[in-house]
């Protein structure tokens, strides 16, 4: 495991250390040092998330190309009525059809657990006196002593040495991660999803009762983990929180209530100005709706013949 | 072995997988394709699986795909997805 993951350790660190010496020029070479190695591990999550902004593009692009099988959803929706798996069965194969899938795919997650495990061992590896990577000698002396908030980067809650200081910084941060991830999560499940039937929808059901388990898995993980590790999860989380905000207020996914709202300000706005409905459309979906149209209809014959 | 597998799968669907949110490009999804790989044809299944988990991928359309049986090559329907 250790040299599979080695090349990470030394890319993760890398990043750190030069995100450390750039801020070196900003605030002081010699000065700082807390502040500095606070934001270079957040300096790591911004990069990576900047890395990872093409696919959120990609992604909103095939939701958006979703406008114009609206109709088609909707049939399938009505059509399947009581059968779930039929109708999630035939929205893959309409999105296979048109090739679009607005669903991200394990990917962006499985890119970044190797990241985040690599960075967990690099912070251990202060606390512990290890050098990984580019993170030894001075730098990691001067590492040992960085303080986010009075809390030390490398101590954890559990930790024998660690004062109430850091205990404090430790909780206010489990408690900053489980807000962001649970306004994430509700937001996306009151305005950000088309409306289902809950009555037959153990998905949603389920997802409700996770919404509320989360706050205590960040709590029993999060208590193990080092304060670098915690601010870390904390601006993706923030991050997250953001983009989410962001497509929802401006590309929802159609059927949602969100989308609606959208909608409703679209059509009042276009009244103000006397505009037809059509024209005012983002050039986006219209640049796409003429291929999908002429897609459309052997999907409809298709269906006849069922 | 593969009934472990199947539990461990299931695990991941109740616990781990809500924590997403849906993002799978496949129906049936790629957790519900292993724990079907795995049940029907065991040890080959893994592979079957990881082959799932790297055609889902950002630049892939997804689509409907079922693990066939042994026997009759039928798609396999049962369970949750």
């Amino acid at each position: 495991m250790g040299t599979i993951l080695n090349p990470l350790y030394f890319a993760v660190s890398w990043v750190i250390v030069t995100f450390h010496s750039l801020l070196g020029y900003v605030v002081g070479k010699d000065s700082h040092e807390s502040i500095k190695w606070s934001l270079s591990i957040i300096g790591l999550v911004i990069l990576i998330r900047i890395i990872l902004i093409p696919l959120f593009v990609k992604q909103i692009k095939s939701q958006r190309a979703l406008t114009a099988l609206q109709p088609h959803m909707k049939e399938i929706q009505k059509k399947h009525k009581d059968d779930r798996q039929k109708q999630s069965e035939e929205m893959m194969k309409l999105y296979k059809e048109h090739k679009t899938n607005p669903l991200a795919s394990c990917f962006p997650i499985l890119a970044q657990a190797p990241i985040f495990f690599a960075l967990f061992t690099v912070l251990n590896g202060i606390a512990r006196n290890t050098p990984h990577g580019f993170l030894k000698g001075d730098l990691l002396v001067s590492a040992q002593q960085a303080k986010f908030f009075g809390a030390n980067l490398s101590s954890t809650f559990l930790s024998s040495n660690t004062n109430t200081q850091t205990k404090l910084v430790t909780v206010a941060l489990i408690i900053f991660m489980s807000a962001t991830t649970f306004t994430t999560q509700r937001q996306l499940m009151v305005k950000g999803m088309p409306k289902m039937d809950s009555s037959n929808n153990m998905m949603l059901q389920q997802q409700k009762i996770m919404l509320y388990v989360f706050p205590v898995i960040f709590a029993v993980s999060g208590v193990n983990f080092p304060v670098g590790v915690l601010i870390y999860w904390s601006t993706t989380n923030l991050w997250t929180f953001g983009q989410q905000f962001y497509v929802i207020k401006r590309n929802p996914t159609p059927g949602s209530p969100a989308y609606e709202e959208l909608m409703k300000k679209r059509a009042a706005k276009n009244k103000d100005s006397g505009v037809l409905p059509e024209t005012t459309e983002e050039s986006g979906t219209t640049q796409i709706d003429p291929a999908i149209g002429q897609r459309q209809q052997p999907s409809k014959k298709k269906k006849k013949k069922k | 072995m593969r009934k472990t597998f199947a539990a461990l799968i299931k695990f991941y669907q109740t616990w781990i997988s809500p924590m997403f949110g849906p993002r799978c490009k496949y129906y049936p999804s790629c957790s519900k394709y292993a724990a079907d790989a795995v049940t029907e044809y065991g040890v080959r299944g893994f592979a079957m699986a990881a082959w799932r988990l790297v055609r889902c991928n950002p630049w892939s359309h997804g689509g409907v795909d079922y693990v066939l049986t042994k026997s009759s090559k039928q798609p396999i329907k049962t369970g949750a997805n």
